[in-house]
C-alpha cells in the first residue's frame, strides 16, 4: 500500500517526522518497506508563462522561447512543437536540475543562447501524467514564478506499508491517519469533510432501481452524474495517483480510485446509456454465464460469483472488475457510479480463481468498512463536480440486504494480566478510544467495548489484548524464562539416532546432503523398479511446480545421484561420497507412509590418483566398512548376504540385514545406469531404513581375557559359489567356545588354484578363559576344525 | 717389566688403535675375534699361561683377565654407540616428506541446514522442549482447518500450495504438527517441531521445498514475557553472543497477539548502511510469533479459559544462510559437493 506524506498531513497532524512514524508503523504491525521521495533530484524548477514563442532565425526544427517568471525574464529553445504563445510551463534555469539528475546550462543552439530548458512530464520523473507530445503544459492559473515541483505536488514523500491481511482498515489513506492517530498521543485527525447525499429522490432520468438477490452484497449505492464531460483530471491529481501507484485515465475514473485511496472503499463508474436496462441488479452467477471485462478478456463465470446485472446482462463482475461493454468512454454522456459491498471471501475466491489482482479486489478480500459506501460516493461525486466533470445529482439509489448489528467484545483484567503482565483497565480503555473502540460497561475486572465498523479484524478478547499491546509496544515488555518445568527437553529417540547416524557418516568423510523431496518420473523410471515393487509406483503431486518436481521420492537414490551430477557438472573429480537422510513416501490412500531412510553414495573419482596407489581408490568393500559403522553407531551388527535390485549390479549387490531382517541394500549402480548417467567410473550407494535402528542397544563390556591366546592358521580351497560368510559359519560351529577370534587375511583365484575354486586363508585364535590353553589342546580343537571342513568337501592346504 | 707385561702392553696398544678405526659393526665383530676369539690373541695368551713357573701363574693370570675385562668392556661401549649411531644412519634414511596429503578419505561436512535443526533442538530441549514430528503429507484439516485458516484464506490458493489428487496437501508450514502434538499429549506442553514444508515458489529466494523450526508452549502461567525469554535465550545461544532484539506487532491467522521479531544484524549490528546482510536495516527478521490463538488450542482439544500458549516458527535455511554466511538459498538442496564443502577442506 503506498501512502502519500501529503495526503496525509491534510488528515493527521502530529510532532513526529516521517522516520518516527515509519518506526512506529512498523512496530505496532504495518510495517514500512520503503520511503521513496519522487522529486529528490528536482531542483529549481519554476513555473513560467510563455510571453512570446517563435521560430529560430537559423534552425526550422527548432523554437525560442520568451518566458515570465513573474517578474523575471528568461529565454531557451526547444525542440517541442506544442507550445503557443501564453502556455505556462515547468522552466528549469541555469543551475536547476531535473528528474535525472541532469545539471541546467547554457547552451548555444545556432548563435541563440538557450538558458536551461523547458521540461516534459518525462524530465519531471512523471510520464505518466503528459497529456501530449513535447513540453508539459500546466493550467494557465498556475503561479508565475513559484516551485514548480510543490506546485504540482512532486515534493511528496511516498511510503510503501505492507498491511497485513487483517487490516483492510489500513488500505486507504484515512485509515492509516486514523492508525496513526492511535499511535501517537498528541496527533489529531480530521476527516475529509463530506457533503451528504439523500437516498432515493427522484431521478431526473427515470431509473428502477437497485435490487440485491445474493446476501453477498450486503449494500448497494449508486450515485447519477449528468452532462459528463470527459476530459483529464486536474494535474495535481494525476500526480498524486500516478505517484500512489495508478495510472490516471479520465476524469470520472480518476476520481473513482483517488477517492478509493482516500477512503478504501472501491467503486465503479458505468456509462447510464450503455446499460441494457434502466435497473441494476445483484445477483449470483449462472455456472458457465460469460462475461466480457474491461481489460477485454471473456470470462466463465461460477456460481460462487457476485455479478452486476442490467436488464439481466451482467455488466460487472461484483467487487472485482467492471464489464467491457458498460466502460467510460469519450463518447460517455451520462455516469451511474457504484459504491457497495462485497462479502470478502466471495470476492477472494473470485478473484482468485479468474486470477484478476485488481485493487477492488485486492481491498474487498481483506474486508471494506460497510458504512463507507455512502460517504465515499457522496464525496466522490462533489469531486467532479468541483472539477466540472459533470453534473451531479443530489440524491442516490440504494439498496440494503442486511444491518449491521456493532459487535461487543469483553476485555477482562486477568486475561490481560495473564499475557501481559499487565493489567491496568483504565490505560486499556485510553489506548482504546483512541483506535476509535469505545467502552459500553464496565465493572471491576472486565469492560465492554463496541467495535467500530472498520474493524471486522477484532473480535473476541484476545484482539482487544493486541491492541493494546501492539500500541503499548512489545519491546518494553518484561522478558523470562519459563517458570516452571514438567519434564527435561528430549530431541526424541527418532531424531537422536539421525544425530548419532549423521556424526558418524560425516566422522567418515561424508558430506550431508538435503534433496528435493520431488523428484522427476524419469528419475523413478531410470531405476527399472518391477511392476510390483512400491517404489515404482510414486505418488504424484497434482500441480507440481516442474516435470523435474513432479513425484513424491520413493527412495533417496535418485535425489544422491542427482547431487553426483550436479557435483560433477561443477567441475568436481575428486571421490564423491555423500549421505542424506530424510522420508521417503510409499503407497497411497489409507496404505500411505511415510519413512524415514539413510541412504549414502560413494564415487571413485574421475580418473582417481593418489601417490598411495589405487588400493585408496573407494569401492565395494570401503563402503561396507561404512554401513557396519553406521548400524554399529546404533549397537547394531550389519550383516550381508548376496542380494538384488533392480538398479543394482547383478554381481555386486548386497542385502543389508539386521538380526536377519533386511532393513537395505548396498550396491554398486548397474553399469547401464552409470553410463546413462554418463559418471564414467563406478557408483556405489546404500540405502536403509531408519526404524529399526531407532531403539538405541548400548555396548556390554566384558573382562581383559586374563591367560593368552593361541594362533593357527588354516590355509583352504572352496568352491567360488560358496560365500566366506558360510565358510566361517563352519569354521565357528566346529570349533565351539575355545575359538576366540577368526579372521580371513587371504583369499585368492586364478594361477595355481583349480577352475571354479578360490583359495581362502583364516587366522583363528582359540583361547581358554579359565587356564592357559596347551598346545596339544589347540592342536586338537584345531584338527577338529580341520577335519570338518575337509568333510565339507573343501580341500586343505 | 716381564715379557708378559710387555706382551700385554702391546696388545692393549694394538687393540685400542684398531677399535678407534672400527667404523662398522664388522669391522668390530672381526676385531672381537681377532682379540678375544677362540684363537684370538687374548684368547692364547690366557692358553700360555700354564707354561709360566707356578708361582706366576696367579698374577699372570690376574692380568691377562684384566686385559679381556678391559678389552670387552671397549668393544661393548664401543658397539652400543656403533649400533645407535646405525640406528641414526637409518633414521636419516628412512626420512619422508610429511608434507604429503594424509592417506585415506579426505574429511566431510555437515550440511548447514541440517546442523542448524540439531543446534537450535539441543537449545530448545534445555528449556526444556521436546522434539515432535508429523506427517509431510498432510489433512486439510491439520494444515489450515485447524490453525484457523479459512477456506477464502489466500493460503489455500492451488498456486501456493502442492496438492495431490486425493485432496491431501504437502504440509505448507510445521505448525499442523502443533495440533496433531496437542491432541497427543494435552496440556502442559513444550514442544519444538523441525522439518520439511513446501510452497509452490521458486525463485532465488524460494524453494519449492524449505524447512522450518516451529515452537509451541501451552501451560496454566504462559504469558508474552516467557516467549521473548524462550526466543531471547535461543537466538542469543544459536548465534553465540548477545544480540539486540526487536518485537513488533503482525499478524497470523494462528496467534493472538502475532509478533514478529528482528534481531540485530549479526554482520554489521547496524553500523553498516550498505550491508548486504541487512540491507542497511540494522535488523534481520528471524521469527514469527504470538500467543496462541484460543480457536488452535480448542482443535488441539486444550481449553483455552484454563490454559494459553505461546507458539514461534523460523526458517531454519534463513537461519543457516545467516550463521554460515550462505546466499543462494536453492542451491542448499542440489547436493553440490563442491559448494558444500566451499567453507572447508580447501585444497589450495
Amino acid at each position: 500500500m503506498l501512502v502519500s506524506w501529503n495526503i496525509l498531513k491534510t488528515l493527521v497532524q502530529c510532532g513526529s517526522d516521517i522516520g518516527k512514524v515509519c518506526e512506529r508503523l512498523t512496530e505496532t504491525g504495518s510495517e514500512v518497506e520503503s520511503v521513496t521521495r519522487p522529486g529528490k533530484k528536482l531542483s529549481g524548477v519554476r513555473i513560467g508563462k510563455i510571453r512570446e514563442i517563435e521560430a529560430h532565425p537559423a534552425k526550422s526544427s527548432l523554437f525560442v522561447a520568451k518566458l515570465d517568471l513573474g517578474g523575471e525574464d528568461a529565454q531557451c529553445v526547444t525542440a517541442a512543437t506544442n507550445l503557443s504563445n501564453g502556455d505556462v510551463v515547468a522552466y528549469a534555469a541555469p543551475g536547476a536540475t531535473i528528474s535525472d539528475g541532469t545539471k541546467m546550462g547554457i547552451r548555444d543552439f545556432d548563435g541563440v543562447e538557450s538558458f536551461g530548458m523547458m521540461l516534459s512530464a518525462e524530465e519531471l520523473g512523471v510520464p505518466e501524467i503528459g497529456l501530449e507530445f513535447g513540453i508539459l503544459r500546466l493550467p494557465a492559473d498556475a503561479p508565475l514564478g513559484a516551485n514548480a515541483v510543490s506546485y504540482l505536488g512532486l515534493d511528496d514523500v511516498i511510503l510503501d506499508l505492507s498491511i497485513t491481511p487483517n487490516r483492510g482498515d489500513l488500505l486507504s489513506h484515512v485509515g492509516v491517519a486514523r492508525e496513526l492517530y492511535a499511535l501517537f498521543d498528541d496527533a489529531v485527525f480530521t476527516s475529509p469533510r463530506i457533503e451528504r447525499r439523500s437516498d432515493n429522490g427522484e431521478w431526473p432520468i427515470p431509473f428502477k432501481g437497485v435490487f440485491i438477490e445474493d446476501a453477498g452484497c450486503p449494500g448497494y449505492s449508486l450515485g447519477l452524474i449528468r452532462d459528463v464531460r470527459i476530459a483529464p483530471s486536474p494535474i495535481d491529481f494525476r500526480v498524486a495517483l500516478t505517484l500512489l501507484g495508478m495510472r490516471p485515465i479520465s476524469n470520472i475514473v480518476d476520481a473513482t480510485n483517488y477517492c478509493m485511496l482516500l477512503f478504501g472503499q472501491p467503486q465503479h463508474a458505468f456509462d447510464l446509456d450503455t446499460l441494457p436496462d434502466r435497473e441494476i441488479t445483484v445477483r449470483a452467477a449462472k455456472d458457465k454465464e460469460p462475461i466480457l471485462t474491461l481489460d477485454g478478456k471473456m470470462r466463465t463465470m461460477s456460481s460462487s460469483d457476485l455479478l452486476i446485472t442490467s436488464g439481466g446482462v451482467p455488466i460487472g463482475v461484483g467487487g472485482v472488475m467492471g464489464g467491457g461493454d458498460s466502460e467510460i468512454s469519450d463518447k460517455t454522456r451520462n455516469v451511474v457510479l457504484e459504491s457497495a459491498g462485497f462479502v470478502s471471501q466471495r470476492v477472494s475466491t473470485t478473484s482468485r480463481r479468474l486470477g484478476i489482482r485488481s485493487e477492488a479486489a485486492f481491498r474487498f478480500a481483506r474486508g471494506v468498512d460497510p458504512e463507507l459506501m455512502d460517504p465515499t460516493l457522496s464525496y466522490t461525486l462533489s469531486l467532479i463536480e468541483s472539477w466540472k466533470a459533470g453534473n451531479a445529482f443530489p440524491t442516490v439509489v440504494r439498496a440494503v440486504s442486511k444491518i449491521r448489528e456493532p459487535k461487543k467484545v469483553s476485555l477482562t483484567k486477568s486475561k490481560m494480566q495473564t499475557i501481559l503482565h499487565w493489567s491496568d483497565l483504565s490505560e486499556a480503555g485510553r489506548i482504546l478510544g483512541r483506535l476509535g473502540i469505545r467502552r459500553s460497561e464496565s465493572d471491576d475486572g472486565s469492560c465492554t467495548y463496541v467495535i467500530p465498523s472498520y474493524r471486522a479484524d477484532i473480535s473476541i478478547e484476545e484482539d482487544l489484548i493486541e491492541e493494546v499491546a501492539r500500541i503499548r509496544g512489545y519491546n518494553d515488555m518484561p522478558s523470562r524464562l519459563p517458570q516452571t518445568f514438567h519434564e527435561r527437553g528430549d530431541a526424541g529417540a527418532v531424531t537422536r539416532t539421525q544425530f548419532d547416524l549423521r556424526a558418524c557418516a560425516i566422522g567418515r568423510g561424508y558430506v550431508e546432503v538435503v534433496t528435493y523431496a520431488f523428484v522427476s518420473s524419469e528419475a523413478v523410471a531410470r531405476l527399472r523398479f518391477p511392476k510390483d515393487d512400491a517404489r515404482g509406483k510414486p505418488v504424484k503431486l497434482a500441480n507440481p511446480i516442474s516435470s523435474d518436481q513432479s513425484d513424491m521420492r520413493t527412495t533417496l537414490l535418485p535425489g544422491l545421484m542427482n547431487a553426483l551430477s550436479k557435483s560433477l557438472a561443477a567441475g568436481w573429480r575428486d571421490p564423491v561420497r555423500i549421505f542424506e537422510q530424510g522420508r521417503v513416501f510409499l503407497g497411497d490412500g489409507e496404505n500411505r507412509e511415510e519413512r524415514e531412510q539413510c541412504a549414502g553414495l560413494v564415487f571413485p573419482g574421475r580418473d582417481f590418483k593418489s601417490p598411495y596407489g589405487q588400493s585408496e581408490r573407494e569401492d565395494f568393500f570401503s563402503i561396507k566398512g561404512d554401513v557396519i559403522a553406521l548400524l554399529s553407531c546404533r549397537g547394531y551388527e550389519a550383516e550381508f548376504r548376496q542380494g538384488s535390485e533392480p538398479f543394482g549390479h547383478a554381481g555386486q549387490t548386497a542385502d543389508i540385514l539386521l538380526n536377519g531382517e533386511r532393513i537395505g541394500w548396498l550396491a554398486r549402480l548397474k553399469p547401464a545406469i552409470e553410463r546413462e548417467m554418463d559418471y564414467g567410473a563406478p557408483v556405489y550407494a546404500f540405502e536403509f531404513e531408519c526404524a529399526p535402528l531407532i531403539e538405541k542397544r548400548r555396548p556390554s563390556f566384558t573382562e581383559i581375557p586374563a591367560y593368552p591366546a593361541v594362533y593357527r592358521d588354516i590355509s583352504l580351497l572352496v568352491p567360488c559359489a560358496i560365500p566366506v560368510s558360510t565358510v566361517m559359519e563352519q569354521i565357528r560351529a566346529s570349533a565351539a567356545e575355545l575359538l576366540w577370534d577368526l579372521r580371513i587375511f587371504d583369499v585368492y583365484q586364478g594361477k595355481g588354484i583349480p577352475e571354479g575354486m578360490r583359495s581362502l586363508a583364516f587366522s583363528l585364535s582359540y583361547r581358554n578363559a579359565k587356564r592357559t590353553l596347551t598346545e596339544e589342546e589347540s592342536d586338537e580343537v584345531n584338527n577338529i576344525v580341520r577335519a570338518k571342513l575337509s568333510e565339507k568337501g573343501y580341500i586343505l592346504r | 717389566m716381564t715379557d708378559l707385561e710387555r706382551h700385554i702392553q702391546d696388545i692393549r696398544m694394538a687393540f685400542s688403535e684398531e677399535i678407534a678405526a672400527a667404523e662398522t659393526l664388522e669391522n668390530l665383530d672381526s676385531l672381537r675375534v681377532r682379540f678375544l676369539g677362540k684363537k684370538g690373541e687374548v684368547t692364547s695368551l690366557l692358553k700360555g699361561l700354564g707354561a709360566l713357573p707356578p708361582d706366576e701363574r696367579p698374577r699372570a693370570g690376574q692380568f691377562v683377565n684384566l686385559l679381556r675385562d678391559e678389552l670387552e668392556e671397549q668393544i661393548r661401549t664401543r658397539k652400543d654407540s656403533l649400533e645407535e649411531k646405525e640406528l641414526e644412519r637409518l633414521e636419516r634414511e628412512d626420512h619422508i616428506d610429511v608434507t604429503l596429503p594424509p592417506r585415506g578419505r579426505t574429511g566431510g561436512g555437515f550440511h548447514p541446514v541440517v546442523e542448524t535443526s540439531r543446534e537450535i533442538i539441543e537449545i530448545m530441549a534445555g528449556l526444556g522442549f521436546s522434539v515432535a514430528l508429523g506427517p509431510e503429507i498432510e489433512d486439510d484439516f491439520y494444515n489450515f482447518e485447524a490453525l484457523n485458516i479459512p477456506p477464502s484464506h489466500p493460503a489455500r490458493d492451488m498456486q501456493d500450495s502442492f496438492y495431490f489428487p486425493d485432496g491431501k496437501v504437502l504440509r505448507t508450514h510445521t505448525s499442523p504438527v502443533e495440533v496433531r502434538a496437542m491432541r497427543a499429549h494435552g496440556a502442559p506442553i513444550r514442544i519444538v517441531v523441525p522439518g520439511k514444508v513446501y510452497r509452490r515458489d521458486s525463485d532465488p529466494t524460494h524453494s519449492p521445498m524449505f524447512h522450518q523450526l516451529e515452537g509451541l508452549m501451552v501451560d496454566t502461567d504462559v504469558s508474552i514475557a516467557d516467549l521473548k525469554g524462550c526466543l531471547g535465550a535461543l537466538m542469543n545461544a544459536f548465534f553465540d553472543r548477545p544480540l539486540a532484539a526487536r518485537y513488533r506487532g503482525s499478524y497470523f491467522p494462528f496467534t493472538e497477539p502475532s509478533l514478529e521479531l528482528d534481531i540485530e544484524c549479526i554482520e554489521c549490528s547496524g553500523k553498516n548502511p550498505s550491508c548486504r546482510i541487512c540491507k542497511g536495516t540494522g535488523w534481520l527478521e528471524v521469527a514469527g510469533l504470538g500467543m496462541t490463538h484460543p480457536d488452535v488450542l480448542r482443535a488441539g482439544g486444550i481449553d483455552p479459559t484454563r490454559y494459553t500458549g505461546f507458539a514461534w516458527g523460523m526458517g531454519l535455511d534463513r537461519m543457516a544462510m545467516l550463521k554460515y554466511g550462505l546466499t543462494d538459498l536453492r542451491v542448499l538442496f542440489e547436493g553440490n559437493v563442491p559448494y558444500l564443502l566451499s567453507g572447508r577442506n580447501r585444497s589450495c
